[in-house]
């Protein structure tokens, strides 16, 4: 049977007209990208809806409320608990919102929510920042003048002992870094300090170097951006010459 | 009026549909022919490689698969080649997501491409239920991490998966979740994602387990603070850090080839074999040269448009 008729080759060249269909939008706006987009959310949505009573509700919530009947002989099955039928009300009364009249029961569960998740930011702030402030505190003088540079521990042929030795030396490099690194923190900092009007020559200096600093780090991350929305363009090419033109029309794979 | 238009005018005013067609050529024709880039892999993608490399045979990982089609220019590149080392090296893995509900599909398709691929290479099959279990999706992941800090078995409690023969079950009846209670259990939790779940996971299990993640490019900056502070063992980013991948499973670490050259060098670290002679290559050996074609357009397209915009400023009509 040709690829492309079969249940593989119809499901890629049904993506291949999908994503012609989407891309469509790029000539002008149209029917065939409007109807593909609508597919899209709709099978997203339907997914996500089956996924979220399958995954999340049916066994952990639904099954261990009424218990699950034996299939087979042997099978325990399991017993209920009537209890979990108290998160139904709770639930629930988050769709208040959309009553008028009775849209103050909605802020008992977002209340219930806001509370667990203020419980948690103490922890989650210091496991996230707490290692990189502590990872800030940089030397920015050198331990060392045996060489400028950090040598290329690959290459040396040197004990265990003496590796770690040299690894736990700052070189001039290492030292320069780092004061570039501490420099760019305190000035980018200085940038935010709204509080107070600074009148201070260097705090205003250094603010201004703060945000030169922020739209070098934002151009970075914008450079890394194009290259990923880049990288996403390629796979789609990818599906549709190698995947789809190669495998399944010229069935070369 | 068309016929006023200065050089530096026509070079500002190329119609979109025109660098949208160059753009396609541009990302398409090379992926006929793909060369090989010279590399040299980022210390973390190595101690990604390391850590991955670590893992005793035998044993179970947590993985989260937090992407789905929308990063699989990325994503699906670096699972395939993380899969493949534990499929090698016979580490199992339980595998959640918190990111999208599409996800535990598309990493169980995944999977099964994989299977195929190690079936045909006359490889043992990498079983669902007895190498690996997928949990599922969970709807609110700052929760389910959370909870996973005190317990990964009240977090996954009620989930099934399917066991040969018997359909549904409980999964900590799978024979590599037996006698797993916290996430300290397991050597290695693995995040591959397209989005704020590696923020979340760092935030509620830092310390509690040895973390790496596969992240895309975008998310690329942000982790390496995240690696700088050790607060992850390794991470690979974007495209760069799967071909850096491909590459490490190729060739290994202080790991000399036939004729006795060490391609890539790192004194972190003794010897650690590559898997040369098996399938290493993928989409990052794929994609990669062509980005640096649509990268050269894009260089191009920016120097043509300044070229452009100083002619038409200097006032250079023809």
């Amino acid at each position: 049977m040709p690829p492309i008729l079969t249940y593989d080759g119809i499901k890629v060249t049904f993506g291949v007209l999908a994503t012609v269909g989407l891309y469509s939008v790029l000539y002008r706006e149209n029917k065939f990208y409007r109807f593909f987009e609508h597919l899209f959310l709709g099978l997203a949505a339907g997914w996500t809806l089956l996924t979220i009573w399958v995954e999340n509700l049916k066994g952990p919530w639904w099954d261990l409320m009424v218990g699950v009947a034996p299939e087979k002989a042997g099978d325990p099955g399991g017993n209920g608990n009537w209890a979990y039928i108290i998160l139904l009300p709770v639930g629930l009364m988050g769709y208040m919102v959309f009553s008028k009249k009775h849209n103050w029961m909605s802020r008992i569960p977002i209340g219930l929510i806001l509370g667990l998740w203020s419980g948690q930011q103490i922890q989650i702030w210091y496991n996230t920042y707490g290692k990189q402030i502590a990872g800030t505190a940089q030397p920015i003088w050198p331990t060392t003048w045996s060489s400028l540079t950090v040598p290329n521990y690959d290459t040396l042929q040197l004990s265990p002992e003496a590796l770690a030795a040299a690894r736990s030396q700052v070189y001039l490099s290492q030292a320069i870094t780092n004061f570039l690194f501490l420099m760019t923190v305190v000035c980018v900092l200085s940038y935010f300090l709204f509080s107070f009007d600074a009148k201070s020559k260097l705090v205003r200096s250094a603010s201004g170097l703060g945000r030169y600093l922020l739209m070098i780090g934002f151009g970075a991350i914008f450079g890394s951006t194009v290259l990923m929305r880049f990288t996403l363009l390629i796979d789609r090419m990818y599906f549709i010459w190698i995947e789809w033109f190669n495998n399944v029309i010229l069935n070369r794979s | 009026m068309e016929g006023n238009k200065t050089f530096g005018d026509v070079l500002q005013s190329l119609p979109k549909q025109v660098l949208y067609i160059i753009l396609i050529v541009f990302t398409s024709v090379p992926l006929f022919f793909p060369v090989k880039v010279p590399n040299q892999p980022l210390e973390s993608s190595i101690d990604l490689y390391a850590n991955l490399m670590s893992v005793k045979p035998g044993e179970t990982v947590l993985l989260a698969s937090d992407w789905t089609n929308s990063t699989r220019g990325e994503s699906l590149g670096q699972f395939n080649s993380v899969m493949r080392i534990l499929m090698r090296r016979g580490v199992n893995a339980v595998i959640y997501s918190t990111g999208d509900p599409q996800a535990p599909r598309v990493a169980q398709d995944a999977i099964a491409k994989l299977n195929v691929e190690r079936i045909a290479a006359k490889q043992p099959e990498y079983k669902r239920w007895e190498n690996f279990v997928s949990v599922g999706f969970f709807s609110n992941g700052e929760a389910t991490v959370n909870g996973m800090a005190t317990s990964v078995r009240s977090s996954f409690n009620g989930k099934k998966d399917f066991a040969p023969g018997r359909g549904l079950t409980d999964v900590f009846e799978s024979p590599i979740l037996k006698g797993r209670e916290k996430v300290a259990d397991f050597p290695l939790l693995i995040v591959i994602t397209g989005s704020k779940t590696s923020n979340i996971t760092v935030e509620r299990l830092s310390g509690k387990v040895p973390i790496a993640f596969a992240v895309t490019g975008v998310m690329g900056p942000e982790t390496g603070n995240f690696y700088q502070s050790q607060q992850i063992v390794g991470f690979a980013s974007g495209l760069k850090g799967l071909y850096d991948l491909e590459g490490l499973m190729e060739d290994g670490v202080n790991n000399p080839d036939k004729s006795g050259n060490v391609v890539v060098k790192s004194s972190k670290y003794g010897p650690i074999p590559g898997f040369p002679g098996e399938k290493n290559d993928g989409q990052g050996k794929r994609y990669y040269p062509t980005l640096h074609f649509a990268v050269g357009l894009l260089i191009l397209a920016v120097i043509i448009g300044n070229v452009g915009m100083f002619l038409s400023r200097s006032g250079g009509r023809k």
